[in-house]
């Protein structure tokens, strides 16, 4: 997945804010993007006959987008995962991933970090909604 | 197109359909390729054997991915459209991990007019340890 807006800053996960908004990255989810996801998940359903992204390629895709905006500090752990899938995308769809952190909490020596993301077809609408909690040593 | 389930076929208690899956480090390699994510604990062996999990890790998105295969073989195009999901990673999947999802339909409510179905799912690897648990929902409409 090829994220089309190549100006992301990286920051430490440790330091920015809760509120704090990572920069939107944009993907195109063509034929290619679908078939190299299908066959990297082992997909036994024919998403690209159905004309359909899976649902969790665009996860990925949104999850990769956030990611790539900070810098994850070695012994992280991805703790849990929350998705909502809102609607069919198509294939051939451009999406744009944006994420913010949402919770900041320490346990002990770890901080429980939640970011809440979502994905935007191109006409603005949600496709897809979802948090993480990353766990990252203090 | 996938096909949507008749609410007269599930029941309360049903088990869903396992997938089952063999992890290679080339899965996950494609899954980096495919996803963007080449955090070095998936893709590089020998700074993954140096850290305190001994050894590289599948992505957590690839697991899960195989829970979304399963809901989508129980649910159909109800799940691609407005599905929801809630897991925990308990433990990572390892190379040469045969992973099992498995999941059950705990109950099923009537929101606004619409049949929602609520149901418990599950990653074990081969030694029965879990490495995701949680919750989905699927709206019927």
């Amino acid at each position: 997945m090829e994220d089309k807006d190549t100006n992301h800053s990286s920051v430490s996960l440790k330091q920015v804010p809760v509120g704090y908004e990572f920069p939107p990255s944009r993907y195109e989810l063509d034929g290619l993007v679908v078939s190299k996801y299908v066959e990297a998940v082992g997909e036994q359903h024919d998403f690209l006959t159905m004309g359909i992204v899976p649902p969790l390629a665009i996860a990925a895709c949104a999850m990769t987008a956030t990611s790539q905006s900070f810098v994850v500090p070695p012994g992280s752990i991805h703790a849990s995962q929350e998705f909502e899938f809102l609607k069919l995308v198509p294939i051939g769809t451009t999406i744009s991933c944006s994420g913010k952190v949402a919770n900041k909490l320490e346990r002990g020596r770890l901080n429980l970090i939640t970011l809440e993301i979502k994905a935007l077809d191109q006409d603005q609408e949600k496709v897809l909604t979802g948090k993480a909690t990353i766990a990252v040593p203090s | 197109m996938l096909e949507k389930p008749r609410l007269s076929d599930i029941h309360q208690g049903d088990s869903l359909p396992s997938v089952i899956k063999h992890i290679t480090q080339q899965d996950i390699n494609r899954y980096a390729e495919a996803s963007g994510d080449f955090n070095p604990i998936h893709v590089d062996e020998t700074f993954a054997a140096k850290t305190p999990l001994g050894g590289t890790i599948a992505h957590g998105m690839l697991v899960l991915a195989y829970l979304s295969e399963m809901m989508t073989q129980a649910f159909g195009s109800c799940w691609l459209e407005e599905g929801k999901l809630a897991v925990r990673f308990k433990s990572a999947a390892r190379p040469q991990d045969t992973i099992t999802t498995s999941g059950q339909i705990d109950s099923i409510e009537d929101k606004d007019g619409i049949p929602q179905v609520n149901c418990s799912l599950e990653c074990c690897n081969q030694k029965g340890e879990i490495i995701i648990n949680g919750r989905a929902t699927v709206k019927l409409h």
